[in-house]
């Protein structure tokens, strides 16, 4: 059977792209192993492992990437989704573990979250997945001269998964978004999609963004009702670190003209 | 009178009108218009009051003509009057949704003149919404008691949900409180809506270009804790209007004192805001759980626990019924095992077909067990045993005992009961008793007189 590997304790150090992380799978298969660690550049440094380096290839990617497509959406989305998760170290490893049992078991590994590795790859979707999800929720543009721009601060890369959804309900509008903790900017033009790498989105003020943030601002403050008021279920719902990027959680500045109570 | 202005006393207006959700209805992108809906709905804001912000709610009007005892805009209420105009109100939702801030419009009004007036009104808001400015995404609009069923299907043509408000749980109440609104003017619509929906969701299974009609179906509105009826009375009738009108949602609203009334609770009442979520969870039942209202209430019990969430207590009441077995028990059996959700159930069926679940699989898939340990058996075996004492704690709801910070003001750190926790906290808290110890007063009575009943 394929699947018969032993454990090393080797640690495979990749490049950090996808069709790196492809590679790492394709050696695995290829030496009969399942590496101890597998480590983008950024982790590198830390292991305490023996070090095998994986070159990225084309080719070898492409024929892992066809492998997956062949196990299903739910196994393929799985490991890409899972992949742009960045804060938890280990995940490449679990992603490349899932990957193994779901070359053994066939398409009906993405449910077996029984497994630890199925369990922990499905954590890991879950979690970019549900952080995606908040930025379609939370995400605000700004108008600057007939082109949208939102700025998001996310823990996981989630500008692909924002594509889809912002290009399907903008199909007429120009629109950038920054991703300034991984310096990535998403921007659409002329129904075209780029992927930039980007340091800094410093929008000039315009008073007629300013006058449709002080009406927003105006009708969600009219919407609260007092008697109610709960701001642990709106922490919960909206948790803290979203709200540097949303205006209507801003305090009023100075000049905002006479507030009615 | 600024559109700002206008905008502020019209969400104010609107506010207590609960149903703010944009599901039902899944629409992609296209080519030439603006926006789309997604089926689950999406929240675009959370307001200090921890309710979801998904559409520019507003009223079109709230100039009334009508006298409604329990609502604010009551003709003979004093109050700041504003009224939008449709390009206006157009406008508004355009700059809203491109920005990300809405997922579009529920528009709902008073009573501008007469019933029919008002709908032609909204109706030309929603035509330049949907024509001109060519807007695809959501739209909920509410019908005026009394209009014209054309009017009523024009704006069917429209908009993506409608809705009814049947405002009070009777039609005695309903009398008593507003004089102006028959039951029929309620329930006319309610059925013409549910017919003409239908109609044509056949017509677009066979013609894809057919017009829809209210394609996210429709909902409506109670207001809980105005008049006297009971929670198996609300229950039963909701359980009704999802059978006899094919609502997709009945939203309840905890009755909050807003105009001097002897008809009506008085003005220092507190919003029944534990109840209301009691009953929503006892409607997730009816909707998501196959449970029926007569399981849930009966004429002993007529009223749902405040200590203990309806499937808990319809657990407690019912021992013969478990341990449920997770590695062969059917779906149905497992959802009622409490603790275990739609998705832990979904998952469990799922992950059986491939692995014997134990307890470590269980806690893999994400079931969470506190509660459910004691209602099942993995293999056979029992995953914990528990006092009486042990599994009544485990079952209480610790939100009817929620104590929190609540910030009121900037200087504000005292701690004081949440707004949904039990009644008897708040009242104990508001005799002097110190909040901490007034939730766990309750609490502990509230366990005693849980297992005694166990
Ligand atoms: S008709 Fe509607 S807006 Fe007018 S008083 Fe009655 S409930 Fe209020």
């Amino acid at each position: 059977m394929p699947g018969q590997a032993h454990v090393t304790d080797t640690a495979y150090h990749y490049d950090g792209t996808f069709a790196g992380f492809l590679c790492c799978i394709f050696e695995s298969y290829a030496r009969r192993e399942i590496p101890a660690d597998v480590c983008p550049p950024q982790q590198a440094q830390l292991t305490l492992y023996g070090v095998r380096d994986i070159a990225t290839d084309a080719t070898r990617a492409r024929r892992v990437a066809a492998g997956l497509g062949r196990l299903g959406p739910a196994v393929r989305d799985r490991i890409a989704t899972g992949f742009l998760h960045s804060a938890a170290p280990g995940k490449d490893l679990a992603l490349l573990r899932f990957a193994r049992l779901a070359f053994a078991r066939g398409p009906q590994a993405a449910q077996m979250l029984g497994d630890a590795d199925a369990a922990e790859a499905f954590a890991l979707e879950r979690a970019v997945l549900g952080e995606a999800h908040h930025y379609i929720e939370f995400l605000r543009f700004e108008e600057r001269g007939g082109m949208l721009g939102a700025v998001i601060h996310p823990k996981h890369c989630v500008l692909p998964l924002l594509r889809g959804h912002f290009c399907s309900r903008l199909p007429g509008e120009d629109f950038l978004i920054f991703d300034a903790v991984h310096g990535a900017a998403l921007l659409r033009q002329n129904r075209r999609v780029q992927y930039l790498a980007m340091q800094r989105y410093e929008p000039a003020p315009d008073t007629e963004e300013a006058d449709w943030q002080a009406l927003w601002k105006r009708f969600f403050r009219a919407l609260t009702i007092e008697e109610r008021r709960n701001a642990r279920a709106q922490q919960t719902h909206l948790p803290r670190r979203f709200w540097p990027d949303m205006c209507e959680m801003q305090p009023d500045a100075p000049g905002d003209g006479p507030k009615h109570t | 009178m600024d559109l700002a202005q206008k905008l502020e006393i019209l969400a104010d207006s609107a506010k207590y009108d609960v149903a703010c959700t944009s599901s039902g209805v899944d629409r992609p992108g296209r080519h030439g218009s603006l926006g789309s809906c997604a089926a689950a709905g999406i929240c675009h804001a959370f307001t200090p009051d921890g309710r979801c912000v998904s559409l520019l709610k507003v009223l079109y009007s709230n100039a009334c003509a009508y006298d409604c005892g329990y609502c604010v805009n009551r003709r003979s209420n004093d109050r700041p009057r504003a009224s939008f105009t449709p390009r206006e109100l157009a406008e508004l939702t355009i700059g809203f949704y491109r920005r990300n801030y809405i997922e579009g419009l529920f528009l709902s009004s008073a009573v501008l003149g007469s019933p029919d007036r008002t709908m032609e009104l909204m109706i030309e808001a929603l035509r330049i919404l949907r024509q001109e400015y060519r807007f695809n995404g959501y739209i909920h609009a509410k019908t005026i008691p009394g209009a014209d069923p054309l009017l009523v299907e024009r704006l069917g043509l429209l908009a993506d949900r409608l809705s009814v408000n049947i405002e009070l749980p009777s039609e005695g109440s309903l009398r008593e409180l507003a004089p102006d609104k028959k039951k029929s003017a309620i329930l006319r619509p309610m059925g013409q809506i549910a017919v003409q929906s239908a109609a044509s969701r056949r017509d677009l299974a066979v013609y894809k270009r057919a017009p829809a009609f209210a394609p996210a179906g429709q909902s409506t509105q109670m207001i809980i804790g105005a008049t006297p009826e009971s929670d198996r009375h609300i229950l039963n009738l909701t359980e009704a209007l999802y059978k006899k009108y094919a609502l997709k949602r009945v939203f309840f609203s905890a009755y909050l004192p807003v105009v001097a009334d002897r008809r009506l609770p008085a003005l220092t009442t507190r919003p029944p805001l534990l109840r209301e979520h009691r009953l929503y969870q006892a409607d997730w039942l009816l909707r998501y759980y196959h449970f029926s209202a007569g399981e849930l209430l009966n004429e002993a019990e007529p009223n749902l626990d405040p200590y203990l969430d309806p499937k808990c207590t319809w657990a407690v009441r019912h021992p013969e019924f478990f341990p449920v077995e997770v590695n062969t028990a059917p779906r149905e059996e497992l959802l009622r095992v409490p603790g275990i959700g739609p998705k832990s159930a979904l998952r469990i069926v799922q992950a059986r077909r491939m692995q014997r679940l134990g307890l470590p699989e269980l806690k893999r898939i994400g079931v969470v067990l506190k509660r459910a340990q004691y209602f099942i058996t993995c293999n056979g075996h029992a995953p914990a045993r528990g006092t009486r004492a042990e599994i009544a704690g485990a079952l209480l709801d610790p939100g009817a005992f929620g104590i929190g910070v609540q910030q009121l003001s900037l200087d504000d750190f005292a701690p004081k009961p949440l707004p949904a926790a039990a009644p008897a906290v708040h009242e104990l808290a508001a005799q002097g008793v110190a909040p901490a110890q007034a939730a766990q007063l309750v609490r502990e009575e509230a366990l005693t007189c849980l297992v005694r009943r166990m």
